[in-house]
C-alpha cells in the first residue's frame, strides 16, 4: 500500500483547488471595481488578462450563477442610480405633454429643438450602456461560453443590454405622469417625438438625421425579451407598426390634398418624389428593414387609392397624356402603376379603349373625307400623275382612284396610329408585355372590325411595291412592307387578303409593274408570319413566271430553228404560262358567269398560225395538257407606220412616222382589224365586236385606251366624245403624231383600285365558297380524328384550327355541319343532344 | 456525362503518364496490405457497417489494389449507394477529370449513384491544415482587431499587411525587413500593376488564385498584370507562384499545387516561428518580469509579449490561493508575495505577434477591447498567460503552426490553458493525449491482475502512474470534457483494487454523487456506474473471450457467487490489515494473479486457475464498492 501511494508522481496542485470556495470575492471584488471604472470610462488602466481571469476562475469554480447575478445586480443598481435620474431629467412636463397631447401653438422649431434635446439625451446614455455592456461581456465571455450557454439563460450581455428597455423605455421616469396625470412610458415619448421629426421633414424641415438613425438602431439592438428572437426586435415590433401608421396618415392627408389642389402631372411627380424620399430616409435616418413597408404604404395611400380618379382628370389625366404624347408623365405614370399592380389593369383598359377610339376615328374621317379633290388624295397624286401622265385621267377615274386613295390612307393613318402606340410603349412603358398584348389585341379589334380592311391592306402593298419601282431606296421600301406585314398580323380573315393579294399580285406580275425580287421578297416575309400554306400560290406564281419566260426563249429558239421565216416575222411571241390554280379567276377570265362566252375571241389569221404554233411546239414536251389563251391579259408591241400626209410639207406630219405602240391583247387585234380597211372607211363599234368577239366590256376599255387617251390617239371616234357608247364608230388617224417612238397605251383595267360594291360581293361570295370548302375539310379532319364530338366541342376546335386563316362565323360552320350529315360524312349521336359520330 | 471505354482508358494512360513525369502526385497508392484488402472485400459487400469501422481505424481510404480498383470504384460499381455516400464524405477523392473518377462513374451499376459521383465536385477530404490557412488568407481582410504592422501602398490601393508573414514566405522581404525592422510603410513601384500585386498577395497569404487577373473595370491589360506577376516572383523569390497559376485551370493540380503550398507556408512558418518567437524568449525573475521593457519596433516584430510563470514548488500550495494562481491583486503584488528564503521565481516572456495570437478567440476580443493591453503603449504589453511556460510555448506552437505535441506531463496544465483560451482544437488534442494512455503500446489499462510471468516482480514495485487520475477526473468536470470522463472511470476500473480503499477515491465518489444531485434528484452516481461498468468489462471480455461467459451467464450463479464474495471480503479487508506484503510473498507467481488479487482470495487459498480468480476478485470489487458505499450513506 505504501508502494502504491507513492507511486502517485504528480498529485497536481489543482486537485484540491476547485473545492476551495473562499477565493470567490476577491475575484469578485475586482471584477466589481473593473464595472465600475468602465461605466466611468476609466476601462483604459485595467488588464483584460486579470479580469478575464477573474471571472474564468469564478465559473470554474461553479459560482457562475452567482457572478451572473452579481453582475446583473450591480448593473440594476448602477442604472437606477446613475443613468435613471439622468433620463428623467429629460422628461419634463412640457415635453411630455407635447409629445402626448399634442397642444396647438408650439411652432415646429420649439418643437424640434425639444424633441432633439431629449432624443440626444436617450442616445448618449444609450451609446454608454451599450459600449459599457460591451466590454463587461467581453470580460464575462467565459462565462457566456459555459455557464449561460449551458444553463440556457441569455447571455450576460442580452440581460444586462434589456435594462435599457426594461427601466428605461418601458417605465416612466419623473414625475411628469402624475402631474399631467397621464399614463406613458418613455418609448411612447420617444416614438411620439421621432414622428414628429419625421413629419417635420415631410413638410420640408431639416432635423438631424444622424439622431434618429441613432435611436432607431438603438432599437434595432434592442429586443422585446432578453432570449433576442430576430424578429421581436423593438424597431419592429413597437416603432415600425406606428411609423407605418403615421404615415399612412400623412400621405392619405396628402393624397386628398392632392386630388383636389392639383392635375395628375404633379400627382405622378410628387408620388415619385415622395416614394424616393422614403427610399432615402430608410437609407439614412431609419432601417433598411422598412424601405419595402413603407414604399407599399406610399404606393397603397398616393397611387392606389385614387389612381382612377387621376387617371380620368379632365386635361392632365391619361387621355390627355396620351393624346399630347406626354412621354415622361407616361413613364413616371408607368412605374407607379407596375409597383402596385402587377396587371396593369387600369393603364391597360384605358390604353385599349384609347386604341380602340383612336382606330374608329380613322374610319370615321375616312368616310366623311371626301377623296374627289387631289388635295384630298394627297401623296397619292404623283403617283397617279406618273402613271397616268395626265391629270384628267385622274379626275374622270376618280371613283375608283378615290377609293384607292382612301384605302392607302386608312392604311398611312393605322400605321401612324401604331407607330405612336408603340413609340410610348418602348419609351414609356418599358417594353411591358402585359401593355403590348393588350395594345395588339385592340389594334386587331379595330382592324378587324373595319370589313374592308384586308382589301386595304393589299392594296397598300400593291402600291408601295409599284411605287417601289420608281425612286424609292430599297431600305424605304423594307420599312413600308415591314410594316405592313405588321398590319397583316393583326388581320384576321387573312383568306381575303389572300385572295385580294393574289389579285393584285397577278395584275403586278403580268403587267411588269413591280421589281420581282421585291415581290418575292415580300412574300418569303408572309411566309415568315404566316405559313407555308399561304404563300404557296404567290409562289406558284413566280414559278410560272419563271418557267414561261424560260419556254418563250425555247421557242423562240424552236422557230428560229425551223426557219420558218414567216412565222417569226409577223410577230414575236412572249408567252406566260399560267397555272390555273395559282391564279386568281379573274385574271384568268374566268369570272364571267356565262361559261359560253368564255370562248375565245376571233384572233387575225397572222396570230392564229403563231397561236398553234406555240400550242405544237408546248404539248410536244408535255403532252395531255390544255392552253387556253387569256387574251384579256396579254399585251402586244405594234410596229406601226402612218405614211406622210399629204400637203403636209413641214412638221412631223410631213414625213413618215413609225411608232412602236404598246397596247393589251385586245387592243393588238383590234387594230388589226385597221389594218384591212381601206383609207376613210370607219368601223362601228358593233362591227368591231362581232369581228373580235371582244366581250364589251373590255373592248370598251380598249377603244377608250386607243381612240380617247390623246397619248395614244391612233384611232378617231366620232363622236368625239370622252367615253365610249356601242353607237360609236372609228376610223384610222392618220395625223396621229407623237414625240416619243415607244408609246405606251394606257391599260385601264391593269390599274389596282378599290372594287366597287358589285365586286366585292362577287369577292366575298366566292371567298365563303372556298371557305365553306375549308371549313368542309377542317371538320372531316377533326371528326376522323376524335370519332365522336358534341357540337360545341367541334365548333371550337374548327375555330382554333382555322384562327390561322380566317374567323369562321358560326352560323357558316353550322351550315357545313348540317351539309356533311346530308352528304353522309358523319351523324347525330342518338339520344344525345346534338353531338356528332363520323362515318367512316 | 460519361466518358466512352477508350476514352477512359486514354485517361488512365495520361493520369499515369502525369504521375510518372512528376506532374502530378499520386494519391492512389498501390496497397495490399491485409486491412485495405479487407475493406475493399466490405466495399464489394457493401458492408456499411465494416467500412465505417475500417475507416475510423485509419485504412487508406484512397488506395487501390493491383487491378487499380480503388474502394469508390468498387462500391459504385456493386451499387452501394449509402456506401458511395459515406466514402465521398469520408474523404475518397473524386476529382473531377481524374482517371478515378472517371471509371466510378463508368462503373457506377445506376444513374443514382452517378449523379451522386457527378454532383460531388470536389473532394471532402479534411485538410488538418485547413483552419490554420484560412486564418492566414481571412487576416488580408481582417480589420478587427488591428494586427497588420505595414501597409503597402499604391496610388489606388494599400493593403494592410504583415511582416511577420511576409519574412516567413519571402525571402526577400526578410531582408528587407532585416535591414530595416521599423519600417510601416511601403510604396509599390508604378510600373507593376496593383493586379499583379494582389495575386501575389493572396499567394503569400494562402488565398486562392482568382480565375481572372484583371477585373471588368481595370484599366490594365492581362498580360502587363503576367509580367507584374512574373517581376515580383523574381524579386520576392516565389517562384511556385508561376506553377500555381499555370496550373489554374486544371483543378486536380490546382488543389495538389495548394496542399503542397499549404505544407510548405506552415514549415516556413514554423521555422521563422523558431527563429523569432523561441530564439527570443526570455527567462527572467518573476519579480522583474513586469519591468521588461521592450520597443514596439523590434527586429522580430513582436507586438507583445506573453509571460508565463514557472511552476511553484510543492510548499506554496500554502500560500493564498489568489496569489498562487497569478491574479496579482495590485501591481506588484505577486511578485512580492514568493518566501524570501526560496530560489526566485523564473518566468519566461515570449514574444509574439497578434496576427497569431487571434486565432484564439481570447486573444481577439482582448485586443478588440477597450482594456489596457489593446492600447498603445511605449512599450510592448506584456500580457500574462497562467500557465507554465513549457505549456505557453505548445500553445504558441500551436496558434503559429497548428502543430500540438503535447507530453503527457503538461496534458493536463494544456487541457486548462486551452480551456481559458478558448482554444477547442488544443483542447482536445490535450484530450486525447490523456485519454491514448490506455492505447497503443503504452496501454496503462492492462489489466495488472494478469501479469506476464516474467514481469510480475519488478512491475509491482516500481510501477509509476503516468497521470493523476483524480486530477484527470476534476480536469474533466471542469471543463466538461466527456472523453475523460470516461477516460477516468476506465482507469480507476481497471486499477481499483489499487484505488478502492482511498480516502480521497471515496471523496471522489461522493463529489461524483453530488454533482449529479445538483442537477436532478437520482440515485445513480455517475463515476460510480461507469466504473462498474468498465469493471464488468475487464472481466468479463476475459470470460467471453475463452467461450466460458456460461459461468456468469445465469443469474443464480452469479448470487451465489456474490454471497460467497460477501464472506470474503470480511476476512479479505482484516487480511489486508494484518499485512498484505506478506501475503504477496506466499502466494505462487506462477499463476499470474496481481498481489491484490491473491490477497482477497477467500481465506488466501488458492483458487485452481485465472478464471476462478478473476469471478472471486470481480465479486471481491463489487463487494467492496457497495461497503464504501453504505459508509458514505449514499444509495446506489
Amino acid at each position: 500500500m505504501a508502494t502504491r501511494a507513492n507511486n502517485k508522481i504528480r498529485p497536481i496542485r489543482r486537485a484540491n483547488v476547485h473545492k476551495d470556495a473562499s477565493e470567490f470575492e476577491p475575484c469578485w471584488e475586482l471584477l466589481r471595481d473593473a464595472l465600475t471604472s468602465i461605466h466611468t470610462k476609466n476601462a483604459g488602466s485595467l488588464s483584460f488578462e486579470q479580469l478575464y481571469r477573474a471571472s474564468y476562475k469564478i465559473v470554474l469554480r461553479k459560482k457562475g450563477d452567482l457572478l451572473y447575478d452579481r453582475v446583473k445586480d450591480f448593473e440594476e443598481l448602477w442604472f437606477s442610480n446613475h443613468i435613471m435620474p439622468r433620463i428623467a431629467e429629460l422628461v419634463s412636463n412640457n415635453l411630455v405633454s407635447q409629445a402626448l397631447l399634442k397642444p396647438p401653438g408650439t411652432s415646429a422649431h420649439e418643437r424640434r429643438e425639444m424633441s432633439q434635446k431629449f432624443l440626444r439625451g436617450i442616445r448618449d446614455a444609450w451609446e454608454d450602456h451599450n459600449m459599457s455592456m460591451n466590454m463587461i461581456a467581453d470580460i464575462l465571455m467565459y462565462l457566456d461560453r459555459t455557464y449561460t450557454a449551458e444553463s440556457k439563460k441569455p447571455s450576460i450581455f442580452a440581460a444586462t443590454i434589456g435594462l435599457f428597455r426594461n427601466h428605461i423605455l418601458n417605465n416612466s421616469l419623473g414625475s411628469a405622469a402624475t402631474e399631467l396625470n397621464q399614463d406613458f412610458i418613455i418609448f411612447d415619448i420617444l416614438s411620439a417625438v421621432s414622428l414628429d421629426l419625421i413629419n417635420m421633414e415631410r413638410d420640408g424641415d431639416i432635423i438631424d438625421r444622424n439622431l434618429l438613425r441613432n435611436i432607431t438602431s438603438m432599437l434595432e439592438d434592442l429586443y422585446e425579451t432578453d432570449e433576442e428572437i430576430a424578429k421581436q426586435k423593438l424597431y419592429l415590433t413597437v416603432f415600425e407598426p406606428q411609423y407605418i401608421r403615421n404615415s399612412k396618415e400623412f400621405y392619405n392627408k396628402e393624397c386628398g390634398k392632392l386630388l383636389q389642389e392639383s392635375d395628375a402631372s404633379t400627382w405622378l411627380r410628387h408620388t415619385q418624389r415622395r416614394l424616393n424620399e422614403e427610399q432615402e430616409r430608410c437609407d439614412t435616418t431609419l432601417s433598411i428593414l422598412t424601405t419595402d413597408k413603407i414604399a407599399n404604404v406610399v404606393e397603397s395611400e398616393l397611387i392606389s387609392a385614387k389612381l382612377d380618379d387621376f387617371l380620368a382628370m379632365e386635361g392632365s389625366g391619361l387621355r390627355a397624356m396620351i393624346d399630347n404624347n406626354r412621354l415622361e408623365d407616361l413613364s413616371i405614370l408607368y412605374q407607379l402603376i407596375s409597383r402596385v399592380d402587377k396587371s396593369k389593369t387600369s393603364l391597360k383598359t384605358t390604353l385599349q379603349s384609347r386604341v380602340m377610339e383612336l382606330g374608329l376615328e380613322i374610319e370615321q374621317t375616312l368616310r366623311n373625307t371626301d377623296f374627289s379633290t387631289p388635295s384630298a388624295v394627297g401623296g397619292l397624286e404623283g403617283e397617279e400623275a406618273a402613271e397616268g401622265g395626265d391629270k384628267s385621267k385622274v379626275q374622270t377615274l376618280s371613283a375608283a382612284a378615290q377609293q384607292t386613295a382612301a384605302a392607302i390612307r386608312w392604311v398611312d393613318d393605322v400605321l401612324q396610329l401604331k407607330d405612336k402606340f408603340d413609340n410610348l410603349w418602348k419609351v414609356c412603358f418599358n417594353e411591358d408585355l402585359v401593355l403590348q398584348s393588350a395594345m395588339t389585341k385592340s389594334f386587331s379589334d379595330f382592324i378587324n372590325r373595319f370589313n374592308r380592311s384586308s382589301e386595304y391592306v393589299s392594296l397598300f402593298i400593291d402600291d408601295n411595291l409599284k411605287r417601289g419601282i420608281k425612286g424609292k431606296t430599297e431600305a424605304e421600301v423594307d420599312v413600308v412592307l415591314d410594316k405592313a406585314i405588321i398590319l397583316l398580323r393583326h388581320l384576321q380573315d387573312r383568306d381575303m387578303f389572300e385572295r385580294y393579294y393574289q389579285k393584285h399580285l397577278a395584275k403586278r406580275l403580268l403587267h411588269g409593274k413591280s421589281e420581282v425580287h421585291t415581290e418575292k421578297d415580300m412574300v418569303y416575309r408572309m411566309k415568315a408570319e404566316m405559313g407555308n400554306h399561304f404563300t404557296a400560290k404567290f409562289e406558284g406564281m413566280f414559278k410560272d413566271m419563271v418557267v414561261s419566260s424560260e419556254l418563250t426563249d425555247k421557242y423562240r429558239d424552236h422557230i428560229r430553228s425551223l426557219g420558218d421565216i414567216g412565222l417569226s416575222k409577223t410577230a414575236e411571241l412572249n408567252i406566260n404560262v399560267l397555272t390555273t390554280n395559282y391564279w386568281p379567276w379573274d385574271v384568268m377570265g374566268r369570272n364571267s358567269q356565262e361559261e359560253g362566252a368564255k370562248a375565245d375571241c376571233i384572233y387575225p389569221p397572222a396570230i392564229k398560225r403563231l397561236q398553234e404554233s406555240f400550242f405544237k411546239f408546248y404539248l410536244k414536251d408535255r403532252s395531255g395538257r390544255v392552253l387556253t389563251w387569256v387574251s384579256s391579259a396579254g399585251t402586244a408591241d405594234i410596229k406601226c407606220v402612218f405614211p406622210k400626209i399629204p400637203g403636209k410639207e413641214t412638221g412631223s406630219l410631213s414625213r413618215e412616222r413609225r411608232y412602236e405602240l404598246n397596247v393589251s391583247t385586245y387592243g393588238m387585234i383590234v387594230l388589226m382589224l385597221f389594218n384591212d380597211l381601206a383609207e376613210g372607211e370607219s368601223l362601228s363599234f358593233e362591227e368591231i365586236q362581232a369581228k373580235t368577239n371582244i366581250p364589251v366590256s373590255d373592248l370598251m376599255r380598249t377603244m377608250a385606251s386607243i381612240s380617247i387617251a390623246p397619248k395614244a390617239r391612233v384611232l378617231v371616234k366620232d363622236p368625239p366624245t370622252k367615253s365610249i357608247k356601242a353607237t360609236d364608230t372609228f376610223s384610222y388617224n392618220a395625223h396621229f403624231m407623237s414625240k416619243t417612238i415607244k408609246i405606251k397605251a394606257p391599260t385601264i383595267s391593269s390599274l389596282s383600285k378599290v372594287e366597287g360594291d358589285e365586286e366585292r360581293k362577287q369577292t366575298e361570295k366566292k371567298n365563303d365558297q372556298t371557305r365553306a370548302h375549308v371549313i368542309d375539310a377542317a371538320i372531316v379532319r377533326i371528326m376522323k380524328q376524335r370519332k365522336q364530338l358534341s357540337h360545341t366541342q367541334l365548333t371550337s376546335e374548327v375555330i382554333t384550327q382555322l384562327a390561322n386563316r380566317f374567323k369562321p362565323e358560326i352560323s357558316l360552320i353550322k351550315k357545313r355541319i348540317e351539309d356533311l350529315l346530308v352528304r353522309e360524312y358523319m351523324e347525330r349521336v342518338e339520344g344525345e343532344v346534338s353531338a356528332y359520330r363520323y362515318l367512316a | 456525362m460519361v466518358l466512352r471505354k477508350h476514352e477512359l482508358e486514354a485517361k488512365l494512360k495520361a493520369d499515369s503518364q502525369l504521375i510518372s513525369d512528376g506532374v502530378l502526385r499520386n494519391e492512389h497508392p498501390l496497397d495490399l496490405s491485409e486491412p485495405f484488402n479487407e475493406f475493399l472485400q466490405a466495399c464489394r459487400r457493401g458492408d456499411l457497417k465494416h467500412c465505417q469501422e475500417l475507416i475510423t481505424a485509419g485504412v487508406n481510404i484512397n488506395g487501390k489494389d493491383q487491378y487499380d480498383y480503388t474502394p469508390l470504384i468498387i462500391a459504385s460499381l456493386c451499387g452501394h449507394y449509402e456506401l458511395v455516400e459515406l466514402l465521398l464524405e469520408s474523404g475518397a477523392l473524386a476529382d473531377p477529370d481524374s482517371f478515378e473518377r472517371e471509371r466510378a462513374v463508368y462503373n457506377a451499376l445506376n444513374n443514382k449513384i452517378r449523379n451522386l459521383l457527378l454532383s460531388y465536385d470536389y473532394s471532402k477530404a479534411a485538410d488538418p491544415l485547413q483552419q490554420w490557412s484560412s486564418h492566414i488568407t481571412s487576416l488580408l481582410v481582417r480589420d478587427v482587431p488591428k494586427t497588420s504592422d505595414i501597409a503597402l501602398s499604391s496610388a489606388a490601393d494599400s493593403f494592410q499587411l504583415h511582416k511577420f508573414l511576409l519574412s516567413a514566405r519571402s525571402p526577400y522581404f526578410r531582408k528587407k525587413f532585416a535591414d530595416a525592422p521599423a519600417t510601416a510603410t511601403w510604396k509599390l513601384p508604378h510600373a507593376i500593376p496593383v493586379e499583379a500585386f494582389r495575386v501575389v498577395l493572396r499567394y503569400l497569404y494562402l488565398g486562392d488564385l482568382p480565375r481572372d487577373f484583371v477585373g471588368p473595370q481595370s484599366t490594365v491589360s492581362e498580360a502587363d498584370v503576367f509580367k507584374g506577376i512574373d517581376k515580383l516572383c523574381k524579386q520576392l523569390e516565389i517562384d511556385q507562384l508561376w506553377e500555381a497559376i499555370l496550373s489554374i485551370n486544371d483543378r486536380r493540380l490546382a488543389r495538389q499545387r495548394q496542399q503542397d503550398e499549404v505544407e510548405r507556408a506552415q514549415l516556413q512558418v514554423e521555422g521563422f516561428f523558431r527563429d523569432t518567437v523561441l530564439k527570443y524568449k526570455m527567462v527572467v525573475d518573476s519579480r522583474k518580469a513586469n519591468d521588461v521593457k521592450w520597443p514596439h519596433d523590434n527586429a522580430i516584430f513582436a507586438n507583445c509579449i506573453l509571460r508565463a510563470d514557472e511552476h511553484e514548488d510543492e510548499e506554496e500550495d500554502a500560500e493564498p490561493v489568489i496569489g498562487f494562481n497569478g491574479i496579482p491583486i495590485g501591481a506588484g503584488e505577486s511578485t512580492a508575495s514568493p518566501n524570501g528564503n526560496k530560489k526566485a521565481r523564473q518566468s519566461t516572456l515570449y514574444p509574439a505577434h497578434k496576427a497569431f495570437l487571434i486565432r484564439s478567440p481570447y486573444f481577439a476580443t482582448m485586443f478588440a477591447s477597450d482594456f489596457m493591453e489593446a492600447r498603445d503603449a511605449e512599450h510592448l504589453h506584456i500580457i500574462k498567460v497562467d500557465c507554465p511556460p513549457e505549456v505557453l510555448e505548445v500553445i504558441l506552437t500551436f496558434l503559429y503552426t497548428e502543430k500540438a505535441d503535447c507530453p503527457l506531463e503538461f496534458a493536463l496544465d494544456l487541457l486548462y490553458a486551452s480551456d481559458m483560451l478558448l482554444l477547442d482544437k488544443l483542447k482536445t488534442k490535450a484530450a486525447v493525449a490523456i485519454s491514448t494512455l490506455g492505447s497503443g503500446t503504452q496501454n496503462a489499462l492492462v489489466d495488472r491482475t494478469h501479469f506476464n510471468d516474467g514481469h510480475e516482480g519488478q512491475e509491482s514495485e516500481v510501477e509509476v502512474e503516468p497521470i493523476n487520475v483524480y486530477d484527470v477526473i476534476h480536469a474533466a468536470w471542469d471543463l466538461k470534457v466527456q472523453r475523460l470522463e470516461e477516460f477516468a472511470a476506465r482507469y480507476l476500473a481497471s486499477r481499483l483494487e489499487d484505488y478502492i480503499d482511498e480516502e480521497e477515491f471515496a471523496a471522489l465518489i461522493q463529489e461524483s454523487a453530488s454533482r449529479i444531485k445538483e442537477r436532478q434528484e437520482t440515485d445513480t452516481i455517475e463515476l460510480l456506474d461507469d466504473i462498474r461498468y468498465y469493471l464488468s468489462e475487464r472481466f468479463r471480455l476475459r470470460f467471453e473471450g475463452d467461450g466460458l461467459e456460461e459461468m456468469l451467464d445465469e443469474e443464480g450463479e452469479i448470487k451465489a457467487e456474490a454471497v460467497e464474495g460477501l464472506a470474503a471480503a470480511e476476512n479479505g479487508t482484516t487480511a489486508e490489515a494484518n499485512g498484505g506484503e506478506e501475503k504477496v510473498q506466499a502466494s505462487e507467481g506462477g499463476l499470474g494473479e496481481g498481489g491484490g488479487g491473491t490477497v482477497r482470495t477467500l481465506d488466501g487459498k488458492l483458487v485452481e486457475d485465472e478464471f476462478d480468480s478473476d469471478a472471486v476478485n470481480y465479486q471481491i470489487l463489487l463487494q467492496k464498492i457497495d461497503t464504501m458505499l453504505d459508509r458514505l450513506k449514499l444509495d446506489a
